[in-house]
């Protein structure tokens, strides 16, 4: 909402404030001042100058020399270029001396041969408004009216000393959607009384030659007045300006009287052309089905039964609130008008503006709520407007017709005490009174902490006890709330084990050199493509927005390697050799599509290694490899307790190599996989080999130990074996240590403490399709010293297990 | 032979065992001159069995004067051992100098998202104070996101966020609020709820420097009995110090929302200069970090609070806004491009 200054002042007087100090005082109010801009953008030194003569420059073919009498002595010879200029015209001209916008100085100077005195200037020029200005005002020299006074000050004359608040109003103030609930607003802040005049009710006249009937519930009121004998034309300087100031385009009288009103009153008004209403018979009903209307921008709309529309009893002329039918516009023809100033219900008129993509002036406040008894004043401020500026006269009075209840004013529970408790404040109950005082609410007072206070119909946003307390705090200030700290009961906190698990996963994978992203939920449909998932995989059951921005962002996604493929894609793109990232995000998994319930969101947490170690020149890069990946799940499953029990076996995800992958199973239970990118996968994704891993961590939450415990230090030596076995290229190096590990059990005492791979060997000396691979045991017994016979039966049976399984073949 | 003869011959092997010292170089060379002079079969030795021949009136004397030249050859001989291992441990010392300046096996560790790690250090500071944290979906219904927030349908303030539909009455929740009804319907009867809840939140928002169609907020929530508009002055501020510096200060300033009343904006002294006014709080002192107010009655009776018992004060914050103005990200894309040379800045202060 835009505020002008000048026309504040004339309601309540302001004029020792600044718009700056105004504007502070309305934002630490609540309402939000987001630009203070004055309408004079550097204009100095212009006047109103009446073009005496008007001939063509004898040097020049589009230029002409003008005498003007710009009300400084004799007249001043002034070169122009402009189209339009003509004898007789009175027209904004720059004295030698002035400024314009832009630092522009203007100064005697010869064009062409002949010297000119000053300029006359375009819209443009002396910085007016002119995206709102009719093509023909903007085009050529500004044209003023011919009452200007030659030699006025044109800064004056066209309000250009006028300064525009621009405020960011919040949607339950609808009442400063005007002139008249900001002049109330100001009085209330800085306690100065408000003159805002009412329109006088005209005397009795004869019968309306229009009638009015609601056929709907949703339009509660509807006042009608007809105005004859208009003549098209212009409406007064000091309107257009005040509309311009305000941010709206002048059109015509007709038109531009409704829009002003709207403006001072907030009420929205429309006028109609009324010879183009059959019959004299305006209709308030709901549209019919299929029915289509040419809105006033020339658009045809078909209207939804939804929709509330003005029609005369054969066709709709307007859509109620949101915008009139061009087959009712007032045009220069028309002479007689009828005026409509009503209520429409404000979620219809919302849904309505949006399934038409409109969003009018007159939309805005409906929607938002207007105030009943601007309606009839709103229309008799309008009917005397134009019978003051158009000539026109009242045929008939207004006619008004009232579906329901009229609104009162409200009254509302208030209690001094208890605002002072909501508040943490201590403010006194003189003080409450005066805020309730300023803002124009009646205060009734049953007891000393029982208030009635009545609200004014334009403050709808008031209607509970809070509503009151917010606006004592905002009259008193919001700095008069103290700090203070609750005091209530003592609660602990603490983070539930799936927040541990998650944040215990972020220091472990980045203490191991990983780096976090963090990417959209939203993605493209084909995102999938790449991972070569079949049509019915249930990954393809992604939930669809039903009005996305871009099929880029228009599903929710289902798999987190197409984003994080995205990430490596833009950093190898950017001169970044490589990396190694993670991400811990929501996948979301409808039960079934079309969507019926809230889908399954499932946390994991998933890792991409790309591209080269992120190496300085000492290091030598090197491409990461499947076991960069395992290197660092293992440190992972180890951090949480989990890695002696976790199982890795061959994986069988279509994004993932099928020879250099692996899933992660945890007591009988699939946690996660990981592996080399399927070549398809990493072509589509235009990567050379990258490592995926991916982990769903609410699996895992029951599991999360926070147990610490720890076992006595052995007391007595462990023995070392080293063995290395020949065995066939395919034998998993796990089988062997499982293995061994269950004939170690199978001894009774298990005496095998730890067994691991330290060295695998293909090549000479070794048959082909075998490997040779070396195994450290180590034994121990808790109670004694083991002699070299224990040993060396535990290693036979180790050995033995190894032969029979594997065909494994001791090396010498 | 007589004792001056046998003095005579003892000067001379010692003379010639410290000449002979003097030219030792190493330990194999000190090894064989020990052998040689203070071995068993040294001169020295050979000059003690004579003694035998001597007069035994004489060869104390005798042995004295071997003895003592015994000792003297010991005594240089350890002083040579002791000279030499100085030497040689200093030559061992300068062979093996390397360059320190060359680069360690680093181990580079990684880092967290910027987001994250303002998540976590509210988190942090709102857990020191006794909240929880709690967590919600994303896929939100309409009674939850909006009309239990006291925004009915068609209610103007559902502008303020314009939403993401999935279907008729399934969205993208435009804010963490939702667990504000959550929470306290999971809760209730008990008091004091005290809450913070962050997540993800979306807008049909164009992407630019400031917007983006998705980020996160933490949501704030404290019901019981007796809560008052000043203990969410005090809880900001005391957050506010923890987060920004022990000089901060917070302002309330009046605003709306559909689900708290009285509502604010609250904002902080500039994080940038402290207050004196510069670019980024274009020149007020003052940067809003969120919006705040008490619980509306109707959401709390909504929820199962009796709003003439129960109060409440609710606060929301936009994580990638305050990761902005901390880290000094001009852009809010850069926080989801994952471009990894800025993400890897903060593996380590500045």
């Amino acid at each position: 909402m835009k505020l002008s200054y000048q026309w504040l002042c004339e309601y309540v007087d302001v004029r020792d404030i600044s718009p700056e100090a105004l504007a502070d005082k309305l934002t630490s109010a609540g309402l939000e001042v987001e630009a203070v801009t004055p309408r004079n953008q550097g204009v100095r030194g212009v006047v109103v100058g009446q073009v005496l003569t008007c001939e063509p420059h004898p040097n020049a073919d589009r230029l002409k020399v003008c005498t003007v009498d710009a009300g400084v002595g004799e007249a001043l010879t002034i070169v122009c270029g402009a189209p339009n200029v003509r004898a007789g015209q009175k027209v904004p001209t720059a004295l030698p001396g002035a400024t314009l916008p832009g630092g522009r100085s203007i100064g005697k100077v010869k064009l062409r041969g002949v010297e000119s005195n000053g300029m006359l200037c375009s819209a443009q020029e002396i910085g007016l408004e002119v995206k709102l200005l009719p093509k023909e005002q903007t085009e050529g020299l500004f044209l003023l009216p011919d009452d200007a006074p030659v030699g006025a000050d044109v800064v004056t004359l066209l309000h250009l000393d006028d300064v525009v608040l621009e405020i960011g109003l919040t949607p339950n103030r609808s009442d400063c959607l005007s002139m008249r609930g900001l002049a109330y607003e100001v009085g209330a802040l800085y306690d100065r009384p408000v003159r805002f005049p009412s329109p006088a009710e005209p005397a009795a006249s004869g019968a309306s030659p229009v009638r009015v009937t609601l056929e709907t519930e949703r339009c509660p009121r509807y006042d009608a007045q007809v105005i004859t004998g208009l003549t098209p034309k212009p409406s007064p300087l000091w309107m257009q300006m005040r509309l311009l100031a305000m941010g709206v385009r002048p059109i015509n009288l007709m038109v531009d009287v409704t829009n002003y009103v709207m403006l001072e009153w907030g009420q929205p008004l429309h006028a109609f052309d009324f010879g183009q209403v059959r019959g004299g018979h305006i209709v308030v009903r709901q549209a019919r089905p299929g029915e289509r209307l040419v809105t006033l921008d020339g658009q045809e709309r078909e209207l939804k039964e939804d929709t509330i529309v003005i029609a005369d009893p054969e066709r709709a002329i307007g859509i109620a609130g949101v915008m009139g039918g061009e087959n009712s516009e007032v045009s220069a023809a028309t002479r007689q008008v009828v005026i409509e100033s009503a209520a429409f219900d404000a979620a219809s008129v919302r849904r309505t503006g949006q399934r038409l993509g409109l969003r009018s002036e007159a939309q805005q406040r409906f929607e938002k709520g207007i105030d009943p008894v601007a309606i009839r004043a709103a229309l008799l401020r309008a009917a005397e407007l134009l019978c003051e500026l158009g000539g026109g006269r009242r045929e008939g009075g207004v006619v008004s017709v009232v579906r329901g209840q009229p609104s009162q004013p409200h009254t509302v529970a208030f209690s001094p005490a208890r605002c002072n408790r909501l508040l943490g404040t201590d403010i006194s109950a003189e003080t409450m009174r005066g805020v309730f005082r300023r803002l124009g609410f009646t205060v009734e007072e049953s007891s000393p902490d029982l208030w009635r206070i009545e609200v004014p119909t334009r403050r709808p946003d008031i209607t509970l006890e809070a509503d009151l307390a917010e606006e004592v705090a905002r009259l008193v200030g919001y700095e008069a709330i103290p700090s203070t700290l609750p005091f209530g009961a003592t609660t602990a906190g603490v983070r539930t084990p799936s927040q541990r698990l998650r944040k215990r996963t972020r220091e472990v994978l980045t203490g191991m050199g990983m780096t976090e992203v963090f990417t959209y939920a939203l993605t493209h449909p084909g995102s999938l493509d790449a991972l070569r998932v079949g049509p019915d995989a249930p990954y393809r059951q992604m939930i669809s927005l039903r009005m996305p921005m871009s099929e880029e962002r228009s599903v929710l996604r289902t798999h987190l390697l197409p984003s994080l493929a995205q990430v490596a894609q833009y950093n190898l793109a950017r001169d970044v050799a490589g990396g190694r990232v993670f991400e811990i995000a929501r996948v979301y998994l409808p039960a079934r599509l079309p969507l019926d319930e809230q889908p399954s969101e499932r946390t994991q947490w998933a890792g991409l290694w790309f591209g080269v170690t992120e190496a300085d020149v000492w290091n030598r890069p090197r491409a990461y490899d499947f076991y960069d990946a395992k290197g660092v799940v293992e440190g992972w499953l180890g951090a949480f307790g989990w890695l002696d029990q976790a199982e890795f076996r061959p994986a069988s995800a279509p994004w993932l190599h099928p020879g250099r992958s692996a899933e992660v199973w945890l007591d009988g239970e699939r946690i996660g996989s990981f592996g080399e990118l399927h070549p398809e996968t990493a072509a589509a994704f235009e990567l050379d080999v990258a490592v995926y891993a991916e982990f769903d961590l609410d699996l895992l939450v029951p599991r999360l130990s926070d147990r610490w415990l720890v076992t006595p230090l052995p007391r007595h030596p462990a023995s070392r074996r080293d063995l290395a076995v020949v065995v066939g290229r395919d034998v998993p190096a796990d089988a062997l240590l499982a293995a061994a590990r269950e004939a170690a059990r199978e001894g009774g005492e298990n005496l095998l403490e730890d067994i691991r791979v330290f060295d695998v060997y293909t090549g000479s000396g070794v048959p082909e399709g075998m490997k040779s691979v070396a195994i450290r045991l180590t034994c121990r017994a808790q109670d004694r010293t083991l002699t070299d016979d224990e040993v060396d039966a535990l290693v036979g049976r180790v050995l033995a297990a190894w032969t029979a399984r594997f065909a494994a073949v001791l090396r010498g | 032979m007589d004792v001056k003869e046998l003095e005579t011959a003892v000067l001379q092997v010692q003379r010639e065992a410290e000449d002979a010292l003097g030219q030792v170089q190493d330990a194999r060379a000190l090894d064989e001159w020990r052998v040689r002079y203070l071995g068993k079969k040294s001169a020295l030795s050979q000059v003690m069995r004579q003694m035998g021949t001597l007069p035994a009136e004489e060869r104390p004397r005798a042995g004295e004067v071997v003895n003592r030249c015994r000792e003297r050859l010991q005594a240089a001989w350890e002083a040579a051992r002791t000279a030499l291992s100085e030497r040689l441990l200093a030559e061992r010392l300068a062979s093996e100098r390397i360059d320190v300046t060359l680069p360690g096996r680093r181990q580079e560790r990684g880092a967290l998202h910027p987001s994250v790690r303002v998540i976590q250090e509210v988190e942090d500071i709102f857990l020191g104070m006794g909240f929880s944290i709690a967590e919600g979906p994303e896929v939100e219904t309409d009674e939850y996101n909006f009309e239990k927030l006291n925004l009915p349908q068609d209610h103007p303030a559902r502008d303020m966020q314009d939403t993401f539909y999935l279907t008729d009455t399934l969205l993208l929740r435009t804010h963490t609020s939702p667990m504000q009804v959550r929470t306290m319907e999971r809760m209730r009867p008990q008091a004091p709820v005290k809450v913070i809840v962050p997540g993800r939140v979306y807008r049909r928002d164009e992407d630019d420097a400031t917007h983006s169609h998705a980020f996160n907020q933490i949501e704030g929530l404290v019901v019981d009995e007796g809560i008052r508009m000043s203990d969410l002055k005090g809880v900001l501020e005391q957050f506010a110090r923890a987060m920004f510096g022990p000089e901060q200060a917070v302002r309330l300033r009046p605003s709306f929302f559909p689900f708290t009343e009285p509502s604010a904006e609250v904002d902080v002294l500039c994080i940038n200069c402290g207050g004196a006014g510069c670019r980024v709080c274009k020149e007020t002192g003052w940067i809003e970090i969120l919006g705040a107010g008490m619980v509306h009655p109707h959401v709390l009776d909504g929820a199962g609070y009796d709003s003439r018992r129960f109060n409440g004060f609710a606060f929301g914050m936009g994580v990638e806004r305050i990761a902005m103005l901390k880290y000094g990200i001009e852009d809010i894309r850069h926080l989801y491009q994952n471009d990894l040379r800025l993400l890897r800045q903060f593996a380590r202060p500045v």
